[in-house]
């Protein structure tokens, strides 16, 4: 986990230049194990860049951008990178400075005018942020509360696409189960900003900030609790960055983390389900975001369950495909690297893949549909809901 | 580069496995040291008669063909240093066969060596050789090179386990060599022959490698030495006892200090060396009592602590820790270069003590750890290349470190190779005569000088 390139230590080029180019990288990299071609390796970004610098590239051109774009910024490669080298941050200050120079590519600068004009990523109107909440059996407590301990920020992806909305749906029910005193935001949420920040811009994801910052602390909340892992890691670990204090005033917190403690509590009851089920750890709520143990204790907590790991996990997880904006730049790169990781569910054995994100459960369930696998994918939301019902 | 020559390699293997932009160029012009050399195109075969295709059109235009796997070398051998076509073997990753009863593999050149050792050990099969790149480096390169490793120091380099090749020669004919035969003495050792050959007298495409089965048990030992003196003489204590373990890996103070920096596992800072040692084997009892032997013997000449890792995870914490001290130097300085030296296996206390004399000499770190085992040390000096006063010393310091190695009746790479970057020692290592009869068989086989040239053997 390092800092942003809000607050960047040492340069791009100056971090390039501690790269050994021993390679190491090319092990851990979904895309290049993907396609074999060093092009689509940290090593080749990094080396990119010092070519840049170096003279041996004259000017950044289109193709040059592609190569840092035909990323999923998932973080493998600063994990293992044995020399230190933050390949992530060199990766996302490049990106900045192809934004500032007009070389973003069309389909995400369209993404970043999007999110400006409609305050979400799908260019609906963001009055419509609860559309999932209709549905529901009772409606949920935290609909339009003007106070509250629990800020639940939702996320544009459940909010606007109907196949997640399972996520906030399942949320909400437990979190009224328990008691939970929570307020949902509605049309006052705003992209979190972490597209257009790992698009380079920004500059225009600093106005969101600021105002989902503003609507919390208005509405004296104490805790915020997203189930997404990028709103997780942007609010907890860039927010205060870009707004340069040391401390939000609230607390962020994980859906996992915030159910590891009601759950260990005991005041919920969790019946059996007894299947062979594996965890993906997303890139940015695990390697990136630092929180590892608190899924693994909330699938503790329910009997019967059998957690059996994938080689890559934890720390070492391999990314879903579903990260650094790559679906809307190479989808077909996207689309191999959530096959490579779905066969690893397969290989060991799992009947359900749980992650904890709406991001992964979309792309490791169409890759478990395409590949033909039986293997079930959900998220972890919906598994503790289903553990609560009769 | 003739456009021509561009046009005739995607008829022959396809558009899309023909590199020339200057994105691709740039990410095939390098390996794992700091020399960089742009091709002028780059290929990515998938089969030997891809491979025969290619080198058949740089012939017909008397064009250098660098085959790489990925490029994780440590002396420049896969550097396209006089341009022309990089062939990337990556893309020729299968396992055509795995051969339980006779216990060997028949794989593509471009399998990642990791990839294939997970593959064999899930049916209790093993192929030990094990460089540090055993994740970033193919089969191909590591027969290239016949690279070596921590556990050669039992079970033999990569040139062990080799039983036969598929070759493409520089006119582009397809030679199989060896077989799963194990005893073959019919002809000369044709496979042997391109072993350590770096690419330059044919292109490995194909390899039956020899397989044993897993050893099932292994202990592993940290031992802490006040000295390093006391720690190289502890190795041929071992040795001499008659005892193999498999493997005796040093590391000197500053390799020690750069992996905790990198790490933070909690190595000792106040011992001037660690031997990594391990035995493993079919027997748990006896690979016990072969570790506790090994203990008591390092307590006798020295080491002033054993810690015999508990569980397999901190033993591999321990290798992981080991493997990562070549990368881990970059905690220390910008720039490094790793030499690869050998010398008789009791030659290694001397040979240390006049490398630290020689960092003196210049104010540069060296940094030494390698496979004490065996003999085979690497030297790692720490310098800043935008330096022109320091990069002038590491010139030297290295020609330095070279009379160590042969004064000791050593010799240049123990398994990194040749490549660029010991090209300039090669006669005095050598002698006239062997320099001589080598460049004749280099000649036989590639008559234009076209298969990596300016790699291994100084031209005439």
């Amino acid at each position: 986990m390092n800092e942003s390139i809000i607050a960047p230590q040492r340069s791009a080029e100056e971090e390039a230049r501690y790269c050994v180019r021993c390679g190491l990288c090319l092990s851990v990299c979904p895309t290049y194990r993907e396609s074999l071609t060093e092009t689509d390796s940290p090593r080749a970004r990094v080396a990119l860049v010092r070519a840049l610098k170096e003279g041996l590239l004259e000017t950044p051109t289109d193709e040059y951008s592609s190569a840092f774009f035909r990323c999923l910024l998932c973080g493998a490669c600063t994990f293992i990178c044995p020399s230190g080298v933050a390949v992530d941050r060199i990766l996302e200050m490049t990106r900045g400075e192809l934004a500032g120079q007009g070389l973003l590519p069309q389909a995400l600068s369209d993404l970043d005018d999007r999110i400006t004009e409609y305050r979400n990523i799908s260019a609906e109107k963001n009055e419509g942020r609860l559309i999932w909440a209709d549905n529901l059996p009772t409606p949920p407590t935290g609909l339009g509360k003007k106070r509250a301990e629990v800020a639940y920020f939702v996320g544009c992806v459940s909010s606007f696409f109907p196949r997640s909305y399972k996520v906030p749906q399942a949320l909400v029910q437990i979190l009224d189960r328990a008691g939970v005193d929570y307020t949902l935001l509605g049309g006052a949420e705003w992209c979190c900003g972490y597209p257009m920040f790992i698009n380079g811009e920004i500059e225009r994801a600093r106005e969101l900030i600021r105002h989902n910052v503003e609507t919390v602390r208005a509405m004296g909340v104490k805790k915020v609790v997203t189930t997404c892992p990028s709103c997780f890691h942007f609010w907890k670990h860039s927010y205060p960055v870009a707004l340069g204090i040391d401390d939000l005033g609230v607390e962020v917190q994980h859906a996992t983390e915030f159910l590891a403690d009601l759950l260990e509590a005991g005041d919920l009851e969790l019946h059996e389900i007894r299947e062979n089920v594996t965890y993906h750890d997303p890139c940015d709520l695990g390697r990136k975001g630092g929180v590892i143990e608190a899924p693994r204790r909330v699938l503790a907590q329910i009997p019967g369950l059998r957690l059996v790991e994938m080689d890559e996990n934890r720390d070492s997880s391999h990314c879903c495909g579903g990260g650094g904006n790559l679906e809307s730049f190479a989808p077909e790169v996207s689309k191999a690297v959530s096959r490579n990781r779905i066969r690893q569910a397969a290989e060991v054995g799992a009947g359900t893949l749980v992650s904890a994100c709406q991001q992964c459960e979309r792309t490791l369930a169409n890759a478990a549909r395409a590949e033909r696998l039986r293997i079930r994918v959900k998220d972890i939301t919906e598994v503790v809901l289903e553990a609560m019902e009769e | 580069m003739n456009s021509a020559v561009i046009e005739q390699l995607e008829q022959a293997i396809g558009a899309n496995k023909v590199l020339s932009s200057p994105i691709d160029l740039i990410a095939y012009s390098f390996d794992g040291t700091f020399e960089q050399h742009l091709p002028d195109v780059v290929v990515l075969p998938e089969t030997n008669e891809q491979v025969a295709a290619v080198v058949r059109i740089a012939s017909q235009y008397d064009t250098p063909v660098v085959p790489r796997g990925m490029s994780s070398g440590l002396a420049g051998g896969s550097i396209p240093v006089r341009g022309g076509i990089v062939l990337s073997l990556t893309h020729m990753n299968r396992i055509l066969e795995i051969d339980e009863e006779n216990m060997m593999a028949t794989v593509q050149a471009g399998i990642i060596t990791a990839n294939l050792q997970a593959e064999v050990e899930k049916l209790g099969l093993f192929y030990p050789p094990d460089p540090a790149s055993v994740k970033q480096s193919t089969i191909g390169g590591n027969v290239a090179c016949n690279a070596g490793g921590p556990r050669c120091l039992k079970y033999g380099v990569t040139g062990n386990y080799v039983m036969g090749l598929t070759v493409v020669l520089a006119d582009g004919r397809i030679v199989r060599t060896g077989g799963k035969a194990i005893k073959y003495v019919t002809g000369f050792n044709m496979n042997q022959f391109f072993v350590g050959s770096e690419g330059a007298l044919g292109i490995i495409t194909e390899v039956i490698l020899r397989l044993i089965c897993k050893p099932p048990h292994a202990r592993t030992a940290l031992v802490h030495f006040p000295t390093l003196e006391d720690a190289g003489h502890t190795v041929h204590s071992v040795l001499t006892r008659g005892l193999v373990p498999a493997a005796m890996e040093l590391l000197d103070e500053t390799a020690i200090e750069c992996i905790e920096e990198a790490m933070q596992m909690g190595l000792p800072l106040d011992v001037e060396a660690l031997l990594v040692i391990e035995s493993d084997g079919a027997d748990e009892e006896s690979v016990q009592r072969e570790i506790d032997a090994i203990a008591d013997i390092c307590l006798e000449t020295g080491a002033s602590r054993v810690d015999v890792a508990r569980n397999e995870e901190e033993r591999a914490e321990l290798w992981r820790a080991r493997r990562s001290v070549s990368p881990s130097l970059a905690h220390k300085a910008p720039n490094k270069l790793g030499e690869d030296i050998t010398v008789p296996r009791n030659s290694i206390p001397e040979a240390v003590r006049r490398i630290k004399s020689i960092s003196a000499k210049y104010g540069l770190p060296i940094v030494v750890f390698g496979h004490a085992g065996d003999g085979n040390l690497h030297p790692n000096i720490l310098f800043d290349k935008r330096d022109p006063e320091q990069w002038e010393k590491v010139e030297q310091i290295v020609g330095e470190i070279f009379q160590v190695a042969l004064a000791l009746g050593g010799t240049l790479s123990g398994e990194h190779g040749i490549g660029t970057f010991k090209l300039p020692y090669m006669r005095e290592a050598l002698g006239p005569a062997s320099i001589n009869i080598q460049w004749r068989v280099k000649q036989a086989l590639d008559p234009q000088n076209i298969l990596n040239p300016g790699k291994v053997l100084p031209e005439p």
